[in-house]
């Protein structure tokens, strides 16, 4: 009698039993997840809102202190203070009591109404790229509105020549955790799931039950499989709570169906418990088991395209992004979630996803030798 | 019932199993000694199919153990030293794993976990952890699981080691109702009173198995009665004292402490008469001498000594 999947069943009743029993390892599935989500979610919220600015204000006319209005007007800036002097501006950027100096020279509306190119200087602090690309953008604007409404005024035109009307799709108000929470959630499966299994058969080698386990005739695809369906289960109730949370507490719409969202978890944490195990038949105890896990989740973290655009990458890093499960999955919830796009748009992710889950399983099962030593 | 012949496990340069050789019958109980590290539990993983063999090979009931390990896999029940249990399930759910994992299903399988209850007296502690189970109520719980698809060899991996004496010998009780069944036990232990109740003994020193057969026999071996000798059992007052002296007295090969007696083994010519003045002289006046027969300790330290000095 030799059946593909034998034991399976039993696997299957005792790993219940062990994970529910067990609030220990229950709780650092569980917990971990939600603060790493909750951290991420808010942490990575790069939307640069009233940056603290200092004014130099040497002036000090109607006009000047206008075209600081325009620049708090943007949201972009804040003023913290006054200041007297160029030095005095440089120190407060450089004790990081400002981001940005406004420095207005004190012919500045004489110029203005000469006709004169009217100079203005703001420095900004370099040392966040994120925040200064955001000042400089918001800086440049300002000045060339006030350009061009004062030669509008001059050649007496109503209205621009050109004029660009954006409009931001699937996320419009630009709010970054639109983006990176879906990422967040591809993340921190990984770390939950992938630990899971690989410390679980792992325990057994170290408790001495896999022995008794390899002395049964027990087969070896009805032992992964086994070990493999709860943590699917277990897998899934912290996705939807994840998704949830998503959706609840960081108002996160979901613009595609469900269903599509939740086929394309199922695959890939089947896929995320296969990489587990195989950590788990290679690594001789928990240590191991942890080390080997990281390896795999650190490049996951960075390559994926959970932070930073794969595009821009250098190719390297883009082909070990392309070898990454979490990669697909961000690429696709990502567009389930904020472009509502459907699974018919992006089946080939779920078929990649699939053929690793099933590619990565096969191998653990054809690894795992029913031998010790 | 179990056959080895040349079997040998090397790990690297080392070589934990050196040609070991010996058959098991059918119905009996074979005790297997040696010392930590002798190569023991490698001999029963490899006898259970958990591990390959380097050389020589293995049957049991005439399937090679290396290349019909799932054949084997029904015939055999293996209890590991560590007692492998799942300590967050119960008596009750650990035997319906064991009983699962063997294709044991529906009212097939309750009747079994009954049997096996009963057999093992696990009745008080069905519906307790077995991370809560004492010493030895984990090693009746063990057994019970070994046993559940009524398997026809038992290998128990030091089935006594930490547990206490009555358990132990409510093991040994049930061992031999086994036996008697026609079960064939392959135990390994450390207590030469295990021993002594097997049928049959082997022993394993440095990898190398030195001695193997049934207990009165082997007590035959000329190298465990040289010629021209005996076995003397002295029991006295003062024994330790008394030990010292004797050592002195010429013709006294051995002699050693066993509780309040010492256990010599003399030349024949050491008569009666001079180990009494000899203790006499130490101020032991009374003493009950009396001729032994060697004890399988005897034998194994025999054959140690005699191998130890062959190596050198």
């Amino acid at each position: 009698m030799k059946l593909p999947f034998r034991g399976f069943n039993a696997i299957l009743y005792k790993e219940f039993l062990v994970v529910l029993r067990d609030p220990l390892t229950l709780f650092f599935m569980f917990f971990p997840p939600l603060i790493e989500m909750i951290a991420f979610g808010y942490a990575l919220d790069n939307d640069v809102k009233h940056m603290a600015m200092v004014v130099l204000n040497e002036d000090r006319t109607v006009e000047s202190r206008q075209l600081i209005d325009r620049f708090v007007n943007t949201q972009t800036f804040r003023v913290v203070g006054e200041v007297q002097s160029v030095d005095e501006m440089a120190a407060a950027i450089r004790q990081g009591k400002a981001y940005i100096g406004l420095q207005i020279p004190p012919n500045f509306t004489r110029d203005l109404h000469a006709g004169r190119n009217a100079q203005v200087q703001v420095l900004i602090d370099g040392s966040s790229s994120t925040i200064a690309s955001s000042a400089l953008n918001t800086a440049l604007g300002v000045s060339f509105r006030e350009s061009v409404f004062r030669l509008l005024g001059e050649t007496g035109r109503r209205e621009l020549p050109v004029e660009v009307r954006p409009q931001i799709l699937f996320n419009p108000a630009m709010r970054s955790p639109n983006f990176f929470v879906p990422g967040v959630i591809g993340v921190v499966l990984q770390i939950a799931t992938t630990f899971a299994t690989a410390m679980s058969l792992v325990r057994e080698r170290e408790r001495g039950t896999l022995e008794q386990l390899l002395v049964s005739p027990l087969s070896r695809w009805g032992l992964m499989l086994g070990k493999l369906v709860p943590y699917l289960c277990i897998g899934m109730v912290m996705a939807s709570g994840l998704i949830a949370i998503m959706n609840w507490l960081f108002h996160v719409p979901i613009a595609g169906s469900l269903s599509a969202l939740f086929a394309g978890i199922v695959v890939y944490i089947f896929c995320l418990l296969s990489l587990g195990l195989l950590v788990s038949t290679r690594a001789q105890n928990q240590i191991q088991a942890l080390q080997m896990s990281m390896v795999f989740i650190m490049p996951s973290v960075f390559f994926s395209g959970f932070i930073f655009p794969r595009e821009t990458m250098p190719w390297i890093f883009y082909a070990i992004g392309s070898l990454l499960p979490t990669t697909y999955f961000i690429e696709l919830a990502r567009a389930v979630i904020l472009r509502g796009a459907s699974l018919a748009d992006f089946w080939q992710h779920l078929v990649i996803l699939a053929g690793m889950g099933l590619a990565l399983f096969a191998l653990c099962a054809l690894r795992f030798r029913k031998k010790i030593g | 019932m179990i056959a080895c012949e040349n079997l040998t496990k090397k790990f690297g340069h080392f070589t934990a199993v050196d040609h070991v050789s010996f058959t098991v019958s059918k119905g009996s109980i074979f005790g297997f000694l040696g010392p930590n590290g002798s190569g023991k539990s490698t001999v029963i993983r490899m006898l259970c199919g958990l591990l390959e063999p380097s050389q020589g090979r293995a049957t049991i009931a005439g399937h090679d153990v290396a290349r019909e390990t799932e054949r084997i896999k029904s015939l055999i029940g293996y209890m590991s030293q560590k007692f492998s249990l799942y300590d967050e399930l119960t008596v009750h759910e650990n035997l319906m794993f064991y009983g699962r994992l063997y294709g044991l299903s529906g009212a097939g399988l309750l009747q079994r976990r009954d049997e096996l209850v009963a057999l093992a007296h696990l009745e008080p502690y069905l519906h307790r952890r077995a991370a809560l189970l004492s010493g030895g109520w984990r090693q009746r719980l063990a057994m019970a699981c070994a046993l559940v698809h009524k398997p026809s060899v038992l290998f128990l991996d030091e089935p006594t080691a930490g547990i206490d004496p009555v358990a132990r010998r409510e093991l040994w009780d049930l061992l031999f109702e086994f036996s008697s069944m026609g079960m064939t036990l392959f135990v390994t232990t450390h207590y030469m009173d295990e021993a002594e109740r097997c049928s049959h003994v082997g022993y394993i020193h440095m990898s190398k198995l030195v001695v193997c057969g049934e207990p009165d026999d082997l007590k035959q071996l000329p190298v465990v009665n040289p010629p021209e000798s005996k076995r003397l059992d002295v029991t006295c007052d003062h024994v330790t004292v008394g030990l010292q002296a004797i050592r002195q007295l010429p013709g006294v090969r051995t002699a050693t402490v066993f509780g309040q007696s010492m256990h010599l083994l003399v030349d024949e010519s050491v008569s009666e008469q001079s180990i009494r003045e000899r203790l006499a002289g130490v101020g032991i006046h009374q003493a009950d001498i009396r001729p032994i027969a060697p004890s399988l300790e005897d034998v194994f330290v025999a054959l140690t000594n005699r191998n130890d000095g062959d190596g050198r």
